[in-house]
């Protein structure tokens, strides 16, 4: 599935040759002397300053362009990532390297810096559960939060390492069985898995997003229920404005390390780029600076870990060694772990949408019922388990579609979600407001028959609102609404015509977030969203 | 399903070495006779130095190395425009040495397989029995390890064991059986252990698989080339990696450069039995024999291949440098067997490689 992406890239960079837009196969431009072009994990954004003294101390500058752990190792198997980049770099080889068409394109691997994935927990939380001063593990935090002692937030396997690492981390411990995890040993331990995510109750495409989204709920900025705490990167955790106890759990860790990696299609001038780079980085002064910085561990002997990390010497889970033992974990944790989703589509159907925007629509809604079998398509599609309820709306709302998707055999329910979506039609005005008004209709019975899912709203329009109902008058609707409800995020998608400010608005009052589908496809932005629902 | 990260790797050093090569001729190396070689990895550094090319260069000679996988260079590596080749294993030469019908091969140096571990683990491992006081040195008793990973031991079950109660298996940290040299070595010392002898025929094979395969999967994911897991645990130590296989030259290289990443509560154990990884040149044409026949005989190439941590076939020079750096390395290492035939040795290979 995995090689399918060749040709489309292949016709994409061909397209781009005719126009003047800038090449999407080379966000980051043509090779040049002194530059390495680095497609990367988003974290590594906050290297920037390091990155800065780098290229003043070598004369090496590293152009970023930051993709998710799935993506980005489909990219770097069709060969795509060789069209416009010069090396990878995320915070682990592990998955790239249990792809065999991905593993044979990386080059020489360059250890920089490394960070755990661990549970951060307020004070006062942690001597609640009694866990103050000695080491649990993790079978007993799994207990304790399928107990509901404690909620958290974690970001989506597929689309972000850090919950990648979370879930072979308790995966690997559950099993007990202390080796490698294959299908039949997280079978085995799936009971105790579900109990461990029940108690995860916000989800994110991104870490970065993840510890905002967390802070701000925690000051009441967001209408969302506050969560107890989070897993993610020790080095997040650490740098988090108001900072959380860690707990270690005593039988093991998974770990980042970054390894700033070669690909092996590089030109002679990147990989002397990529040998001075790497040599820097991994100078004790450097390293002592990316601690100070990031709050990563060194990764040379030669630095000693200073007095920030409480536990130095981790034990490492192991990690599984074929594509399928991983692929099948993520797909179990969606399907059948995690807490099941329900997601409300508000989508303008209105005269504007015509043509190529209505046929973009009707793609990105086909591709999440498993039309797109790219690596990440697959896990972004529909979940067993989901409550799916789509809302076509023009001058007025239609009639809502709820569709339960089972957790077993889904397709003759994502069939007819497919066909649904097909069928969708292009005419009348747009009144915005009092459709995603009625959609609160439809989520109140929903949550009162149901009130443990992860529930969220997408409202995709493609200009403004025409219909009597303004911004205005939805913001005090929303004011007015019960706690439950006027925590469920909104999560708008920029296309066509969108008034951005209004947008952003109804983003922020519902603790959302705003996605830009106006210079990429509405699958990309809808499978992006993915990660948030 | 089988990988091709030693080839790819080739590609990518070739061009730096042959940049290094091209600028270095900048200084008046005319007349010098260029010989090419393809060679295991371990030995870049070596090649790459610039005494060790002066040694050459006093002979007439520019020696152009291209480092490959020493699995790839026997089987898949066009070695047509090579003087010769230089795999890290005997059973590589052999097969070389085999198709190519070469009249003769060097073993200039040699390096035995080890682990490398800390103190509270030795200790660990001396009361369960798997490591024993040898001669003069510790052995990791390759039986008594079998049968503790037969059963699927986790480390917070052996009894006693306070210190490092890791929720994993007893497992020593490998390569990629897929990819690697040293992983086929480690294959080649606990067939040999499981079969009672070196396993020489189909049956064997079959008998020995069940258990040395069970020694790379519940691993789970390995990294590729020797030099990832070493340096894990030279950096973060016995919580990542408590035993890790690996080349002595590793262990000693990094005590000579004194560059303080190796600790002194990192210790090494011989394993016992355990196998030599023995560098053998394999002469594919004249200007290649020369190469071999410098590297077995000339002092200074001896001298400096000790102090990249290499057993030289004169043991004097390592000799020396055990002595001069005070190593606690011992000077024979008796209990060393013969690694299997390389058709065999490459058949187990595939077989565990399917079952991933």
């Amino acid at each position: 599935m995995i090689r399918r992406l060749l040709p489309a890239a292949a016709v994409v960079a061909l397209l781009a040759g005719c126009s003047d837009s800038p090449d999407p196969a080379k966000p980051v431009g043509d090779a040049e002397p002194g530059t390495l072009r680095v497609l990367a994990g988003s974290e590594l954004a906050d290297l920037q300053p390091i990155l800065d003294e780098a290229a003043r101390a070598t004369g090496v500058s590293v152009k970023f362009s930051f993709t998710g752990t799935v993506e980005g190792a489909e990219k770097v198997a069709s060969g795509a990532a060789e069209q416009g980049f010069d090396a990878v770099w995320f915070s682990s080889n592990r998955y790239l390297e249990l792809v065999p068409d991905a593993q044979k394109r990386l080059g020489t691997p360059t250890k920089v810096m490394s960070s755990p994935v661990v549970l951060g927990l307020p004070a006062a939380k942690v001597r609640e559960l009694g866990w103050d001063g000695r080491r649990v593990g993790w079978a007993e935090i799994a207990e304790a939060a399928g107990a509901r002692k404690f909620t958290y937030g974690m970001t989506d396997p597929s689309a972000s390492n850090s919950g990648f690492s979370a879930l072979v981390g308790v995966a690997a411990a559950l099993s007990g069985s202390g080796s490698a995890l294959d299908a039949a040993r997280i079978d085995a331990v799936a009971p105790q898995l579900k109990q461990f995510f029940s108690a995860q109750t916000l989800s994110a495409g991104s870490s970065g997003w993840l510890s905002e989204a967390y802070t701000r709920r925690a000051r009441g900025e967001d209408p969302g229920a506050g969560v107890d705490g989070l897993i993610n990167y020790e080095s997040v955790l650490l740098s988090l404005p108001e900072p959380l106890t860690l707990v270690y759990p005593s039988d093991g860790v998974v770990t980042a390390d970054y390894p700033l990696t070669l690909l092996t299609s590089a030109s002679a001038e990147a990989r002397e780029a990529h040998r001075k780079l790497s040599d820097h980085l991994r100078g004790a002064d450097v390293q002592r600076r990316i601690v100070e910085t990031t709050h990563r561990r060194p990764a040379v002997p030669q630095v000693q870990l200073g007095d920030r990390f409480a536990v130095k010497d981790l034990v490492e889970l192991p990690f599984p060694g074929s594509q399928s033992a991983v692929d099948g974990l993520i797909t179990t944790y969606f399907d059948q772990l995690r807490r099941p989703s329900r997601t409300l589509y508000v989508l303008d159907t209105s005269g504007s949408m015509q043509g190529d925007r209505i046929e973009g629509l009707r793609q990105a809604l086909t591709g999440l019922t498993g039309a797109d079998e790219s690596l990440a398509g697959r896990f972004s599609r529909f979940h067993g388990r989901e409550q799916v309820t789509l809302l076509p709306f023009s001058s007025t709302a239609r009639p809502p579609l709820t569709y339960e998707v089972p957790q077993d055999d889904p397709r003759p329910v994502l069939d007819r979600i497919r066909s649904t979506a097909t069928s969708l039609d292009a005419a009348g005005g747009t009144a915005i407001y009092s459709s995603l008004r009625g959609g609160y209709d439809v989520l109140r019975r929903q949550v009162d028959a149901d009130p443990d899912r992860f529930t969220s709203i997408v409202l995709m329009t493609d200009g403004e609102n025409t219909g009597s109902e303004g911004v205005t008058d939805f913001q005090l609707f929303h004011q007015a609404l019960p706690r439950d409800l006027k925590g469920v995020p909104i999560f708008p998608v920029l296309f066509g015509e969108s008034a951005t400010a209004e947008m952003e608005q109804v983003a922020k009052m519902s603790g959302g977030k705003v996605f830009d589908a106006r210079s990429r496809s509405l699958s990309s932005a809808f499978k992006e969203i993915r990660g948030y629902q | 399903m089988k990988r091709t990260l030693g080839i790819g790797l080739a590609v990518v050093l070739l061009a730096g070495v042959v940049t290094a090569i091209v600028l270095g001729r900048g200084d008046g190396a005319a007349g010098l006779r260029t010989v090419r070689g393809v060679i295991g990895s371990e030995k870049l550094a070596f090649f790459a130095d610039q005494r060790v090319k002066d040694v050459f260069a006093r002979h007439g000679l520019v020696v152009e190395v291209d480092p490959a996988g020493s699995r790839q260079i026997a089987t898949a590596t066009d070695l047509e425009p090579y003087d010769f080749a230089f795999p890290s294993s005997a059973p590589a030469a052999e097969k070389i040495q085999r198709d190519r019908k070469a009249a003769r091969t060097y073993a200039p140096f040699s390096s035995p397989m080890v682990v490398a571990t800390f103190d509270p683990i030795v200790d660990l491992l001396a009361k369960a029995g798997v490591v024993k006081a040898g001669p003069g040195y510790r052995t990791f008793d390759v039986q008594a390890y079998l049968a503790i990973a037969a059963t699927g031991t986790r480390w917070d079950q052996l009894p006693g064991n306070s210190f490092y109660p890791a929720r994993k298996n007893l497992l020593v940290t490998t390569t990629d059986p897929r990819d690697s040299n040293s992983a086929a070595m480690y294959l080649a010392i606990t067939s040999f252990v499981a079969n009672g002898g070196v396993v020489s025929s189909p049956d064997a094979e079959a008998k020995v698989l069940p258990a040395v395969s069970r020694l790379f999967l519940e691993q789970g994911y390995t990294q590729s080339s020797t030099e990832g897991p070493f340096e894990d645990y030279l950096s973060a130590g016995m919580g990542k990696t408590p035993l890790v296989l690996a080349y002595e030259a590793q262990f000693v290289d990094r005590v000579v450069r004194g560059d303080s990443t190796v600790r002194p509560d990192m210790e090494l154990l011989y394993p016992a039995p355990t196998v030599l990884s023995k560098h053998t040149l394999v002469p594919l044409r004249e200007a290649g024999d020369r190469v071999g026949q410098l590297l077995q005989t000339d002092a200074e190439l001896g001298r400096l291949a000790a102090a990249f941590g290499f057993r030289t076939a004169d043991p004097k020079h390592f000799d020396d440098v055990v002595r001069e750096k005070r190593l606690t390395v011992p000077r024979t290492i008796v209990d060393v067997v013969e690694p299997p035939a390389h058709e065999t040795l490459e058949r187990m290979l595939e077989a565990i490689a399917k079952q991933y």
